[in-house]
């Protein structure tokens, strides 16, 4: 296949199969319907594999792949598609979890059509987000993939899905308010320096930032705080997080998989991917209070999840705080307030490292925890933590699975968990040591919440609740689906290097953009000083 | 090449148990619940997993000539692996010199340590984290240990779990909402399943080759705690002491964690010992970093007093001017510690071993005795190289409260496998107070004796409760000796060989006759007693152990009368109750010749001369005080030996008087010991609450812990969302007037322009008639009009 169209292959399969599902499949053959739209994330799961196995070089850190094709040529919008090492192990991520989540879409009886149509759209969405290097294209990429889970929470939601799905729209719409706003800014500060034929190119946007010419420092720390809130939502981070447990709560298994083992990973992406490398200056200027706000969320997530007692909110709840993980890491970046200088440069790429490894542990671990909760409502309808127990004696293999996820949840050395956590933690020390001793304090609140809730569930003489006549086994579907994420979490756990290959010589490259962008700005911000002390 | 082979056999004891539980755990899937076939494969991976130890060790020991057994050896050697020559060709010609006893030439042992990387799990530039190996005697010693007594544990196990072979079993500990017991299907299989992944991860903590990777294995082993303790999952009780257990583990490794925070940040690597990079380059590891000089301390610099990171590697030295803040050192000295105190548990984080009792009896054997809980004292050993003083007065002071209160609290537990927690727990500090001492050898002795008599001791106690249908209560028991006499005689075996009693020989303690718990706890005693000397402001850390020695003593004889001698307390039981079959009493008889003889010979004899083969380089001669620093002092070989006859004396007349108190209480009718329990009730019931640490704890972490989790959620629920839903009833509020405003005043507007436009047209109706000539004037008249205008305004 030709290696520029694959990328654009694997953004719009999930969208031609939209297509095809809606016109051509009856809607009365609902089997058909699932079929074909698994096998259709199956094709998008399998391209992506090409992707990484046969296109993409790992010891690469530039972009590779690259697709430019003028859009918009009026306003200077380009198709611009590519992949580099930041990315690729969030597209196999979205894919895999698409391709887990459909499977577990067998319990979705309503509106089958419609359903299947916007979950793939949805799909589409989601793989552009991560493809796009087009800020324009990004932008509407992130839009497209609103509106889809916007329905898919409002239709095929639970008793509040209204309240839910407006909840999740208008949160994130707020987000990316600020971001186009951002933008913007971008733009026509491109464009007042003559280059506006880039202001929506995000490569060379951020090669403007790292030569120090694309925003003045206070510009900079602008366009970060209206980023970073845009992004914040997505991840979320205290305290706008507050949409995450009624969204999950509310919207069907297969969609909360979505939600949290591909949604929230765009928060991080964001970041990373935009927000650092076009504003280093803000970044830096703003990393104290990002990791005060990764530290909060990490704890507060902890202590709420403590509180739940509906099994899905408590998954919620710890996602709150697991993805606080990311934020820490990716912000633990200390310089030398005098000279301008990155301090201790490798353990913040071991803090970013770790905060990326760390979205992929937890797009794992999660969806793999929502599954497991989603199995047992489909069979008892009800998630109260109260009115379970004894599930070990009466499903073994539903509980020993279920125990490995939660364990990877938990940070178990060796399933995936514990080397996002732990490498994240381990960099901080160097930044800010009552910090570290905060986050790492988390360990035994995760161990607390984990274990109290696997205990009212799992373990126990027997079970406290309604329908207990329901409780059958897994089925092959709902095995096959467990399974291989557990293996998943497992092989990441014992072998976390082979996504590290791909990602650290990316981010690597990255940080020194960034850290060399930083050096420009203040040392524009130390000139300006001396000129004003001289005058 | 006798560094790979050391590995591959190693690697192969370790990997072995793992494929068993891959297999085992499926158990209940491809057999039948009453097959045995689970249990036998484990015992195979793990016996295999003995052999290969020990072959190790012969091996090892061959390729330096078994030096480490010469006498002489060991003041001289040191730990580093920096002997330049490769270590074949110095093995084949190092020989020790027959006249070292005179001269003390320096031995040359060749290269006793190995270590190597297995594979990396992340490299960030010039930092990497990996899983390594690091194999010494120590090493060595604790692999053939744990094999062996997880050999013998196994196939104990195989007897005692045998009523789990059934397709219905009925738990008359767990009870039903409707008061029945629960009826379950047997899980054989998935007890020896568990087993062999605790074996995998116990072992896996030993070979690791960086503090790292003993974290990872350090909680492996915590949650194969956790799943052994609650493997009657359908007993609450169970299920809160696993709980219990794995998270006080983890408030220790919360501890640990910030160790290895500061440990990262200021040394960059995490490995043991040097290693060779895949690029051939030499790497130092912790132990070559931290540089001490000839008198143990630590280098420091003379201007900011920070501790200096010397990297003695042959490569570029990347660090080479590098400092350490001597605090932070403390702080990571302390924060592996805490982890220690967790996994130990030491005081303060004691209170989860005599709950995790709940688990199967074998497993309190294997994990809460022999291995896990050792493995605390193990890193504390193996970690020794990087503790400054004031990190091992700690362990010191911590070892020393919990050895005393654990004591205490066993004298008044009833419940046979609980009176063996508390002596666990109290053991346990014994190892630790000599370890802080700066008795290396001494706390690893105790560790590796105590790991025989212990195990040996539960599997006793699980032979007692298992001939009594699983009775603990040692009230009820009495007289078991005539039923069960092998139990009863290996039992013995064990009491007293933890008691410490011995016959002197008549050339004073040198030829004394004893079993190994005599030698191991006479070490301690004395390295504290030589401690003490010279630093008698903390006499106390003499004092007591030599008190609870005799504690010790009365505590285990009591248990021992209370259970095996005297008359029968409850007939029902003693007519019950038998001696149990041969896979059980054959690995106890095993088990009793090791506790007796493993130690034989004391501090000259085999067992310490391999255990302290590779010792840390400054243990040997002490740490002198620098002059008026109101620093410890901590003693060399030659201080300890020269108190260790009065040492031993003592402890053996302490050991001995608890042994007569016992006897006289328990052995004997002639005191009434009801009525003095009687008299002391305050004091009983202090201990039979266990000093109250579960109240105090419950009431200042757990409780708090949930209300301010009650918190967050309130908050999320009312704050964030009251916000949220605030600002929505602002916009719907504010919409309303704006369709107010939209209705009246801007629909308004625009209806009055229509309005007044409509009226317009309708006045304008009249002059359309629809007559042309009318039309054609209008025209005229306004072109006119217009020309004027344009002539008027525009003139010439």
């Amino acid at each position: 296949m030709n290696p520029e169209f694959l990328l654009s292959a694997i953004i719009f399969a999930p969208s031609v199969g939209a297509l095809i599902l809606a016109l051509l499949i009856d809607s009365k053959n609902t089997e058909a319907m699932r079929l074909f739209a698994f096998a259709t994330t199956a094709v998008t799961f399998g391209l992506t594999l090409v992707l990484w196995l046969g296109e993409f070089h790992a010891d690469a850190p530039g972009m590779q792949l690259e697709v430019v094709e003028p859009w918009i040529p009026t306003w200077n919008v380009y198709y611009r598609l590519g992949v580099d090492g930041i990315s690729m192990p969030l597209v196999l991520l979205t894919s895999l979890i698409s391709m887990l989540s459909m499977g577990a879409s067998w319990s979705i009886t309503k509106h089958v059509k419609g359903y299947m149509v916007l979950f793939l759209l949805l799909e589409t969405g989601m793989m552009g987000v991560f493809l796009a290097l087009d800020f324009f294209l990004f932008y509407v990429f992130w839009e497209v993939m609103l509106l889809p889970m916007y329905f898919l929470i409002g239709v095929w939601g639970g008793p509040r899905k209204e309240y839910a799905a407006i909840k999740f729209f208008l949160y994130t719409l707020a987000g990316s308010v600020l971001m186009l706003v951002a933008m913007l800014m971008f733009y026509f500060s491109s464009s007042s320096s003559g280059a506006q034929a880039d202001g929506f190119n995000l490569i060379r946007l951020a090669e403007a930032a790292t030569a120090g010419t694309l925003l003045s420092p206070e510009m900079q720390i602008t366009a970060f705080i209206m980023l970073f809130i845009g992004f914040a939502i997505k991840l979320p981070a205290f305290p706008v997080h507050t949409w995450l447990p009624d969204a999950h709560v509310e919207a069907p298994t297969p969609i909360s998989m979505i939600l949290a083992g591909v949604l929230l990973k765009m928060g991080g992406y964001g970041i990373i991917r935009i927000a650092f490398p076009l504003c280093p200056y803000g970044a830096q200027y703003l990393a104290y209070t990002m990791v005060a706000i990764g530290v909060i969320s990490i704890i507060y997530g902890a202590f709420a999840a403590l509180a739940q007692t509906d099994f899905k909110r408590l998954v919620a709840y710890s996602s709150v705080s697991h993805m606080g993980y990311v934020l820490l890491g990716l912000a633990v970046w200390k310089i030398n307030e005098q000279t301008g200088e990155t301090m201790n440069s490798e353990y913040w790429q071991m803090g970013l490292n770790g905060a990326m490894f760390q979205m992929i542990a937890h797009g794992i671990s999660s969806a793999g925890m929502f599954f497991m909760v989603g199995v047992i409502y489909d069979r008892v309808h009800h998630r109260d933590l109260n009115k379970f127990g004894g599930l070990m004696g009466k499903m073994p293999l539903y509980g020993g699975l279920s125990a490995g996820l939660f364990f990877a949840g938990l940070g178990l050395p060796g399933l995936c968990g514990f080397i996002g956590e732990v490498f994240v933690v381990l960099s901080t020390w160097s930044y800010n040591p009552a910090l570290a001793i905060v986050a790492a304090s988390g360990v035994i609140l995760t161990a607390g919440y984990i274990l109290w809730a696997m205990q009212r569930v799992y373990l126990g003489a027997e079970y406290k609740g309604p329908h207990p006549e329901d409780l059958t086994p897994m089925n092959i579907r709902e095995q096959s689906i467990a399974v291989t994420l557990l293996a998943l979490a497992i092989f990441l756990g014992v072998y976390p290097v082979i996504m590290f290959n791909d990602m650290t010589p990316s981010i690597s490259r990255m940080a020194k953009a960034a850290e060399a962008g930083y050096q420009q700005s203040a040392d524009q911000l130390n000139q300006d000083e001396m000129q004003a002390a001289q005058r | 090449m006798v560094g790979e082979t050391l590995r591959n056999l190693l690697m192969i004891a370790w990997l072995l148990p793992l494929a068993g539980f891959a297999v085992e755990i499926f158990g209940g899937f491809w057999g039948s619940r009453k097959s045995r076939v689970a249990a036998w494969m484990s015992v195979g991976c793990i016996g295999i997993g003995f052999l290969c130890s020990l072959s190790a060790l012969l091996i090892w020991g061959n390729s330096n000539s078994w030096t480490v057994l010469d006498h002489d050896s060991h003041d001289e050697t040191h730990v580093d692996t920096d002997h330049a020559k490769p270590a074949d060709a110095l093995a084949t010609d190092t020989h020790p010199s027959p006249d070292s006893h005179t001269s003390h030439p320096p031995v040359v042992r060749g290269k006793t340590v190995y270590s190597g990387t297995l594979y990396y799990l992340a490299r960030f530039g010039s930092l990497d984290i990996s899983l390594d190996y690091y194999i010494d005697s120590l090493t060595l010693v604790m692999f053939t240990m744990v094999t062996f007594i997880a050999t013998c544990i196994h196939l104990f196990a195989m007897g005692y779990m045998s009523e789990e072979l059934t397709e219905e079993l009925v738990d008359h500990s767990a009870h039903l909402s409707n008061g029945h017991h629960v009826h379950r299907p047997g899980r054989y299989y998935r007890f020896f399943a568990f087993l062999s992944l605790f074996c995998f991860s116990m072992l896996g903590l030993v070979l690791a080759g960086n503090i790292f990777q003993v974290f990872i294995f350090w909680e492996l082993v915590g949650i194969c705690s956790f799943l052994l303790i609650g493997f009657y999952t359908e007993r609450k009780s169970a299920c809160n002491a696993a709980n219990k257990a794995f998270i006080m583990n983890r408030v220790g490794d919360f501890g640990f964690l910030i160790g290895l925070m500061v440990l990262w940040t200021f040394f960059g690597t995490f490995r043991f010992g040097e290693t060779v990079n895949d690029t051939g380059e030499v790497q130092a590891g912790l132990f070559q970093m931290l540089a001490r000089d000839e008198t143990g301390n630590v280098l420091r610099d003379a201007a900011s007093g920070d501790v200096k990171i010397g990297a003695v590697t042959t490569g570029a030295d990347p660090g080479g001017n590098r400092t350490i803040p001597y605090s932070l050192l403390v702080v990571a000295g302390l924060g592996v510690f805490a982890g220690c105190v967790g996994k130990s548990a030491q005081f303060p984080l004691q209170t989860w071993l005599p709950d995790a009792m709940e688990g199967p009896t074998p497993v309190s054997a294997l994990v809460h005795s022999a291995t896990m809980v050792a493995a605390g004292v193990y890193l504390v050993g193996r970690f020794y190289p990087m503790f400054v003083q004031e990190v091992l007065l700690t362990i010191a002071y911590v070892g020393c409260i919990t050895l005393f209160m654990a004591a205490t609290i066993a004298i008044v537990a009833t419940d046979i496998k609980k009176v063996l927690a508390y002596s666990t727990i109290s053991q346990l500090g014994y190892m630790m107070l000599g370890l802080g001492v700066f008795g290396w050898g001494a706390g690893l002795f105790h560790l590796i004796t105590h790991a025989f008599f212990k195990s040996l001791m539960f599997l006793c106690s699980g032979s007692v409760i298992y001939g009594c249908h699983h009775e603990q209560e040692m009230p009820k028991m009495g007289g078991l000796w005539r039923k069960m006499p092998i139990t009863a005689f290996t039992m013995l075996v064990g009491v007293i060989a933890i008691s410490g009693l011995a016959i002197p020989g008549l050339i004073g303690l040198s030829s004394v006759f004893a079993f190994s718990g005599f030698f191991s706890k006479d070490a301690v005693v004395a390295t504290s007693l030589a401690f003490v000397k010279d630093n008698p402001s903390h006499f106390l850390l003499f004092i007591v152990p030599l008190i609870t020695a005799g504690i010790t003593a009365f505590y285990m004889f009591r248990l021992w009368f209370y259970t095996f001698a005297g008359k029968p307390r409850d007939q029902h039981l003693y007519d019950h109750c038998h001696e149990s079959p041969w896979i059980m009493t054959g690995p106890l008889l095993a088990l009793s010749f090791f506790a007796a003889f493993c130690a034989i010979g004391g501090e000259d004899g085999p067992l310490y001369r391999l255990i302290t083969g590779d010792q840390p380089a400054h243990i040997a001669h002490g740490i002198a005080a620098a002059a008026g620093s109101g620093e410890i002092t901590l003693p060399g070989h030659d201080a300890i030996h020269d108190v260790h006859g009065t040492a031993g004396t003592l402890a053996l007349i302490a050991a001995a008087s608890g042994t007569c108190l016992a006897w006289l209480l328990y052995g004997t009718t002639l005191v009434n010991v009801a009525e003095i329990r009687r008299q002391l009730s305050g004091l009983h019931g202090f201990l039979v609450d266990k000093w109250h640490f579960d109240e105090m704890y419950d009431a200042l972490f757990v409780k708090p812990a949930h209300v301010v989790g009650q918190g967050c959620a309130w908050i999320d629920k009312t704050v964030f969302d009251g916000i949220i839903h605030a600002s929505a009833k602002i916009m719907i509020f504010v919409s309303k007037w704006d369709k107010l405003f939209d209705e009246a005043v801007v629909d308004g507007f625009v209806n009055l322009l229509g309005n007044s436009t409509f009226a317009f047209g309708r006045s304008l109706r009249v002059i359309q008639t629809g007559r042309l000539r009318q039309y054609v004037m209008f025209i005229v008249v306004g072109v006119v009009a217009l020309f004027a205008i344009l002539f008027t305004t525009f003139p010439g």
